[in-house]
């Protein structure tokens, strides 16, 4: 019964989306208040059904109604109450029901949030969103249904995909969604602002706490996705540049440019179509990444779906937003001829046109590999594959021109820098830039990568401090307070600045232990019986038993293994190889221990019968900067949202 | 296939644990395979390669690199051994050679013209404004009072 | 916005649109072999019924199909009583050889298979899995046609059923078996 009224209820809303397209059709037309005011309603209203829709797919889950295809086919009665939770949006129904209920709580916060401010945007929000809305409603209830019953019902669920059966992937699929979704907003109000010819400052300036939320999650959701393969794949990395990894990575590429050329705009009033642009191609590589991961068209490990039907759909629908988005652009471009003046070839705004540049060469190159085989399969008949080696060689210089950009961009003055400026501001950070490298090479460090990290870190890290320092000091002594006082004082007055800056201290930690965990990787793998030992790195890891184990829906067996250094035994480690009862899948639990900011990391992939286990260790230095990076990075983020907020904004 | 170094053995004597715990270690052979493992695709898995998928396909290609790495075959060969057999879909990374030159070098084409044709187009604006016309008089001078204010607190 | 943008925007865009059309169509398991037309492996092995040593070798100068199985395999279950209508069918021309390999299975689960769904051809073991790995194999069933000369002529992946059977029997396995030194082109139905 509970399901069939959250089906109901995603019906409604369905309708409600066609009355809310309706509606803001006819106040453009009518140019009345109240079809406005209809339309919020419309909003509103689908946003409680589909809270309802969801809750009723979270009660199924559960009260383990396994008459419910979906939830049968997801779930199972020994399924942990945390884990099925994570099965709501574990499948291909369930995440899409998220992806829309997400949206449908976004548009109507923004339609309320900006409603006063903003009433001559509101008609055009609210279409937009609900012709969103109702192309992913039509998909989830025409195609993809969660609410189907199952007749009659199974004894018992098939499982959640063991893999899926992990802390991280409670939070990663909303994460993600959250940051794609997040973007429709400002998307929106860029729409808005193309029809409605309201083209000056303004929609950047409403949206940009929204793009940067978007961006947080987005980036949250990635690092989850990161986080998950690192303790659930087993095999001690954080990224294979899977399509459905690559499907994220290219909106948040696009997007995190676009956070930067919109500054130019506010500041310069220039770059107006660009910025449209950009936002515009973020917003749908976030769909074409919903299409990608969705159709079928690539395979990856995570792929749920195969099915041209379905994938013609939502080729369809992509197809029309993004054909509704460019073609509008394009019919309105003129209209936004700015004059575009530039003082100096060496200047603050062509540095962000070259950080632009960078960032969609980025884009670009994971969507070229990503779609080359596809590409190459339509062309030839042949198969071919792309994977990590590809990108590792092809994308390594691309990133450390964005990181050297990151570090000059906040220190070139906006219109023209004069050869003494960038001597003051670049002669410190240069020298110590290369000293940091000549120190790496010194050190027996032959690594291309990391020598010209070396480079890039040191002089884009020495750039952030000398400044931080510079100002602290000039506000600790204008105000007569220590260095601490002054620096806090000088951040909550420039706070924008700094969040910016903190944010790119934290993207400078996470490339350090990007770049110590995959070029200083060691890795043993060796057979061994109970009281053998193996020596990894400055480490000796002995067997000491091997047990079984039995968790509330698995069985494994658990080798316990003593983590030694010298002859301290650190800890011990209890990697598993577990077989999990409903579907018999086996999967590789790791056990980690950290130590120095870097991870031990050791997994049992095989025992024999005969007691002979197979166990590889792996030691990944500064891994821990990795996650923490990401941390500081989001810490930036906040403090730029939560910012005090200055008049004219 | 275990090799015991005699090091590693005298080692374990004077381990104060076990004294007959054996060390075992990794063989030239083991590192060989794995290395040669992570440049070839798991077949049946996605954007996996052999040396990191737990499928019984990988397993078997494995063993087989190991036979042949056993046999004293050289990287390349036992490569060029799966790539006849499976063909291009076999190689983690696209070969260097014919149509997938377009992949390879996208990125920096991409890059280069970009690049120039970017710096083409910021020339342009730059020439367009004459560089003595004078920024607006109120930027000026607010800019002046605020370098006062700096140098007064400085 | 000039014209160029505007047109370069608009190919890129429909470019792409017909490359995801396409892609819609394409089954992500189908893998083109590189195999055919090349000269088939030798392959030796255990029969898995009796134990006894087999070798493709005995099989010089006649057609060989190929067929390689499991016994946790669903679809090989679909088309096996294919196989024993295909091997009845063509069991009496003097130089058709069908032989079955087992792949990364255990014996007596793979004896209990054939003793249920029923053997008529023998079936070699394929102890490491290295024959596998030799035609390339990705996973279960997959089915080779071997010509007179040793060539590999024909694969398929997946389950001989319906028009995959009619097409390798007749367009495949016949004008093979007719001639002496047939070129036959692969050919694959549009499923």
């Amino acid at each position: 019964m509970i399901i069939e009224i959250g089906h109901f209820s995603v019906v409604i809303a369905l309708v409600l989306s066609v009355f809310g397209i309706v509606s803001s059709g006819l106040a453009l037309r009518t140019r009345e208040a109240d079809w406005v005011r209809v339309g919020r309603m419309a909003l509103t209203l689908i946003f409680v059904l589909l809270s309802l829709g969801m809750a009723a797919l979270i009660y199924s889950f559960l009260a383990r109604d396994f008459s419910v295809h979906y939830v049968a086919t997801n779930s199972n009665s020994q399924l942990p109450l945390f884990y099925t939770i994570a099965a709501v949006w574990g499948g291909h129904e369930g995440s899409l029901l998220l992806w829309v209920f997400i949206l449908s709580a976004f548009s109507t916060i923004a339609v309320w949030l900006h409603w006063r401010t903003q009433p001559a945007i509101m008609p055009y929000l609210i279409g937009m969103e609900c012709l969103v809305i109702l192309g992913f409603l039509l998909l989830i209830l025409f195609l993809s249904s969660p609410f189907d019953r199952l007749i009659p019902a199974p004894p018992d669920g098939k499982d959640l995909n063991p893999l899926l059966q992990d802390p991280a992937m409670v939070m990663h699929p909303p994460m993600l969604y959250m940051g794609y979704v997040g973007f429709s907003i400002p998307f929106s109000f860029a729409m808005a602002a193309l029809l409605s010819g309201r083209l000056g400052e303004e929609w950047i300036k409403v949206t940009q706490r929204w793009t940067i939320f978007a961006w947080v999650c987005l980036t949250t959701g990635i690092l989850l996705g990161g986080y998950w393969a690192y303790y659930e794949l087993g095999w001690g990395g954080y990224w294979g540049w899977d399509p459905v990894e690559n499907a994220s990575f290219m909106p948040w590429l696009v997007g995190t440019a676009f956070l930067h050329s919109v500054m130019v705009q506010e500041k310069r009033k220039m770059f107006k179509v660009w910025n449209l642009f950009l936002i515009i191609v973020t917003f749908s590589l976030s769909l074409i990444g919903t299409f990608l991961v969705r159709s079928g068209v690539l395979t990856s490990v995570h792929t749920f779906a195969t099915d041209p039907e379905r994938g013609l759909y939502i080729l369809i629908f992509v197809t029309a937003i993004i054909g509704i988005a460019f073609g509008t652009l394009m019919l309105r471009a003129h209209k936004l001829k700015s004059p575009i003046e530039m003082d100096s070839m060496v200047s603050r705004e062509s540095v962000f046109l070259f950080n632009n540049l960078f960032f969609l060469v980025a884009a670009a190159t994971v969507f070229l590999g990503t779609l080359y085989p596809l590409m190459i399969e339509t062309w030839k008949g042949a198969k071919v594959t792309v994977g990590p080696p590809y990108y590792n060689t092809v994308f390594m210089p691309i990133a450390l021109g964005l990181l050297f950009l990151m570090g000059v961009g906040p220190y070139i003055p906006w219109r023209k820098a004069s050869r003494a400026s960038l001597k003051k501001n670049f002669l410190i950070p240069v020298v110590v830039g290369v000293v940091s490298t000549v120190v790496l090479f010194a050190m027996g460090i032959r690594s291309l990568f990391a020598l010209t990290g070396a480079f890039v870190v040191g002089f884009s890290g020495v750039a952030i401090f000398i400044d931080v320092g510079k100002i602290s000091s000039l506000y600790a002594r204008r105000e007569s307070v220590n260095l601490l006082k002054g620096f806090l004082s000088a951040f909550t007055a420039n706070q924008r600045r700094y969040a910016g800056l903190v944010t790119h201290v934290g993207v400078l930690v996470l490339v350090i232990g990007i770049i110590a965990s995959t070029v200083y990787q060691t890795e043993k793998v060796v057979s061994l019986r109970v009281g053998d030992e193996f020596v990894i790195d400055d480490y000796r890891v002995k067997l000491e038993r091997i047990h079984g184990v039995r968790g509330k829906n698995w069985s494994a067996q658990e080798g316990v293994f003593e983590l030694y250094e010298g002859d301290t035994l650190l800890t011990k480690l209890r990697p598993q190889k577990r077989v999990y009862d409903a579907s018999q899948t086996p999967t590789t639990e790791s056990a980690i221990y950290a130590k120095n900011m870097g991870h031990i990391f050791l997994t049992m992939p095989d025992v024999s019968a005969d007691g002979v286990a197979v166990a590889r260790g792996v030691i990944n230095p500064l891994i821990l900067w990795v996650w923490g990076g990401g941390g500081i990075m989001g810490l930036g983020v906040l403090l730029n949202i939560f910012r005090p907020r200055k008049r004219d904004e | 296939m275990l090799r015991f170094s005699p090091i590693l053995i005298l080692l374990c004597f004077v381990s104060p644990i076990d004294g007959l715990a054996k060390v075992v270690d990794e063989t030239e052979i083991d590192q060989k395979v794995r290395e040669i493992a992570k440049t070839l695709r798991c077949a049946v898995c996605q954007t996996e390669n052999i040396w990191e998928s737990g499928a019984p396909l990988a397993h078997q290609m494995r063993e087989a690199i190991r036979e042949r790495v056993m046999q004293d075959q050289s990287a390349e060969e036992i490569r060029a051994y799966f790539h006849s057999r499976y063909g291009n879909y076999i190689m983690m990374e696209p070969p260097k050679q014919g149509i997938n030159w377009l992949i390879w070098l996208a990125p920096f084409l991409l890059l280069f013209g970009g690049g120039v044709l970017l710096w083409r187009e910021v020339k342009g604006w730059v020439t367009q404004t004459p560089a003595s016309q004078p920024p607006p008089t109120l930027d000026e001078a607010s800019r002046r009072r605020i370098e006062r204010e700096l140098h007064r607190n400085t | 916005m000039t014209r160029t943008t505007q047109i370069t925007i608009l190919v890129v865009l429909l470019a792409l649109l017909s490359l995801f059309y396409q892609g819609l169509w394409g089954d992500p398991r189908h893998i083109p072999t590189v195999l055919v037309n090349t000269r088939a492996p030798v392959f030796e092995g255990p029969d898995v019924e009796s134990g006894d040593p087999l070798s493709s070798k005995r099989y010089k100068g006649k057609v060989i199909v190929v067929n390689f199985w499991a016994s946790w395999c669903q679809e090989c279950k679909v088309e096996h009583e294919n196989l024993l209508r295909l091997y009845d069918e063509f069991k009496d021309h003097p130089e058709f050889v069908m032989l079955g390999i087992n792949y990364q299975d255990e014996r007596p689960k793979a004896r209990a298979y054939l003793q249920r769904y029923g053997s008529s051809f023998p079936h070699m073991e394929d102890v490491k899995g290295t024959l596998a790995i030799n035609f390339g194999v990705y996973g279960v069933p997959e089915t080779f046609v071997i010509d007179k000369q040793g060539i590999i002529r024909h694969k398929w992946i997946g389950p001989i059923v319906d028009d995959v059977y009619t097409n390798l029997t007749q367009n495949v396995l016949t004008p093979l078996l007719q001639k002496a030194d047939t070129q036959v082109r692969s050919y694959e139905p549009s499923t």
